[in-house]
């Protein structure tokens, strides 16, 4: 369903994750974990909105043993500012905000 | 589990490959993220994800599917072209020419790759290669029908010493049709989207009208006397149509390219009646050729091209009384298709590329330029380098 601000629910979902610490770089399946998108929906999300500027996207600065580089994301100022507006215009089906009902997940997955 | 996790993630590496680079880069994110993911089911989830993300990212299955349906035309247009009645000598021409054009079909994308891009993008670019594709197939289709009986036993009613030369000359015209579409159609052409579907959709519906007017169309399916002047002004009408369209669409493709510089202008003008033209002829060729193909098979038919198609081709001085049915299909037949058809596949396309221009120059004389849209249109002309000049020392 798309709200009145030109976003799905899972792309609201995703900027209202991302709302949450938004200075911090955040990991692909972290988001993943706490919006409970599978990455091929999560992805494209991603996607459209790095091209739009809403997120930028960098690799991980240090080389891991035993592992490759991971890409990291986060919301651009403008991305912030876009993210904020669009949350406080998105009620839930149950008056719930976006950002709250990432808080929700956020504390079924830590239990 | 494991094992099938790493088939997922092989499938994952082999269409990132497919994918400019711009995307290739999450592709390659997604596939590092995996290490994180807990392994088993999960894990084997997200690979997945991540096939899919870059399946409709490549387009792959567009790109499949215009694949399956080239290879599957190619098939069928080599099948039908493959067998014959034995000693007829139109068979092995018919064989070469069917392989030969799928080769040339085949690797023309490449070559105009190389030259112009990609395809634009779009609905409109894609229909017209789509449709361009097929008509020529299907030309193809039916001219072999027609060729395999006409040098048949016991017809037998053309040279097929020149056999080679017109099946070469055939496939020259249909390369470069082929050439000409992918490269109007593509992203660095200089012919904007707009101009070829205008050009493409008159040409197609002029190209049916012509047809349904003409020797081979409608009025074949009536039985019975038909004036003689009744049917000369249908075809003088088709005739006028065929000269107008090329005209309309070159000073719609003209006004509709308005924001463009002058010069540029008059062009689309030209490249919509060159459009108009091809489209037309390339209808016209495919729905004739496949009318003279029924030909032997529908006496009613039979008798209506012995009287008309003797009246319209005299030029072709065959038309002699009723020896058989199937003779006298084919002898009109042939003959009207080797003389008309593949001249009006050559001829057409440059009289609409000159009608258009000239509709082209007359429209762009009479308007001004609009203000351009940025990063709208094909690309432009460079300009000429500005000259110094120096001042001569006092």
């Amino acid at each position: 369903m798309a709200y009145r601000s030109g976003f799905s629910a899972q792309t609201l979902a995703v900027l209202a994750d991302l709302c949450g610490t938004p200075s911090r770089w955040r990991h692909g399946y972290g988001i993943a974990r706490d919006t409970g998108l599978k990455s091929g929906t999560l992805y494209p999300i991603l996607i459209r909105l790095a091209d739009r500027g809403l997120v930028e996207a960098r690799w991980e600065d240090e080389q891991p043993a035993g592992r490759p580089q991971r890409h990291l994301y986060r919301l651009t100022p403008h991305g912030l500012a876009a993210a904020a507006a669009a949350l406080a215009q998105a009620p839930s089906t149950d008056g719930t905000p976006a950002s709250d009902r990432v808080q929700g997940r956020r504390r079924v997955a830590a239990g | 589990m494991s094992w099938l996790t790493g088939v997922m993630a092989a499938l994952l590496r082999c269409p990132a490959g497919l994918l400019p680079a711009n995307r290739r880069v999450w592709a390659d994110a997604l596939l590092a993220e995996a290490g994180a993911v807990p392994a088993g089911r999960h894990r084997l989830a997200w690979l997945a994800g991540g096939v899919r993300l870059t399946v409709r990212e490549a387009a792959l299955a567009r790109r499949l599917t215009y694949a399956l349906a080239f290879a599957a035309a190619a098939a069928g247009t080599a099948w039908s072209a493959w067998s014959g009645p034995a000693g007829d000598p139109a068979i092995v021409p018919n064989r070469v020419g069917v392989i030969a054009l799928a080769v040339i079909l085949a690797g023309l994308p490449w070559a105009i790759r190389r030259a112009r891009g990609p395809a634009a993008g779009g609905r409109a670019a894609r229909l017209v290669r789509t449709g361009g594709y097929a008509a020529l197939f299907a030309l193809v289709l039916v001219r072999t029908a027609v060729e395999r009986v006409a040098y048949a036993p016991p017809n037998n009613v053309a040279d097929s010493s020149g056999a080679w030369m017109r099946g070469g000359l055939f496939l020259a015209v249909m390369a470069g049709y082929a050439a000409g579409m992918l490269a109007l159609t593509a992203r660095r052409s200089r012919a904007a989207p707009a101009t070829v579907a205008i050009g493409t959709a008159t040409g197609a519906a002029v190209g049916v009208l012509a047809y349904a007017l003409g020797p081979l169309g409608f009025p074949l399916r009536f039985t019975g006397p038909w004036p003689a002047g009744f049917y000369d002004a249908a075809l003088a009408l088709g005739v006028l149509l065929a000269l107008a369209a090329p005209v309309a669409a070159g000073l719609a493709a003209t006004r509709r390219a308005g924001s463009l510089p002058a010069g540029f202008r008059a062009g689309q003008g030209a490249k919509a009646g060159l459009c108009t033209g091809a489209a037309a002829a390339l209808v016209v060729a495919v729905l004739s050729t496949a009318t003279i193909a029924l030909l032997p098979y529908d006496t009613g038919l039979q008798h209506w091209a012995a009287i008309h198609i003797g009246h319209w081709t005299p030029a072709v001085g065959q038309w002699t009384p009723i020896l058989g049915p199937t003779r006298l299909g084919y002898v009109a037949g042939n003959s009207a298709f080797a003389a008309g058809y593949l001249v009006v596949l050559l001829v057409s396309p440059l009289l609409g590329c000159a009608f258009g221009a000239v509709a082209g120059l007359a429209a762009d004389g009479s308007q001004p330029p609009r203000p351009r849209p940025r990063g709208s249109g094909p690309p432009l002309p460079r300009p000429a380098p500005a000259t110094s000049r120096l001042r001569p020392p006092p």
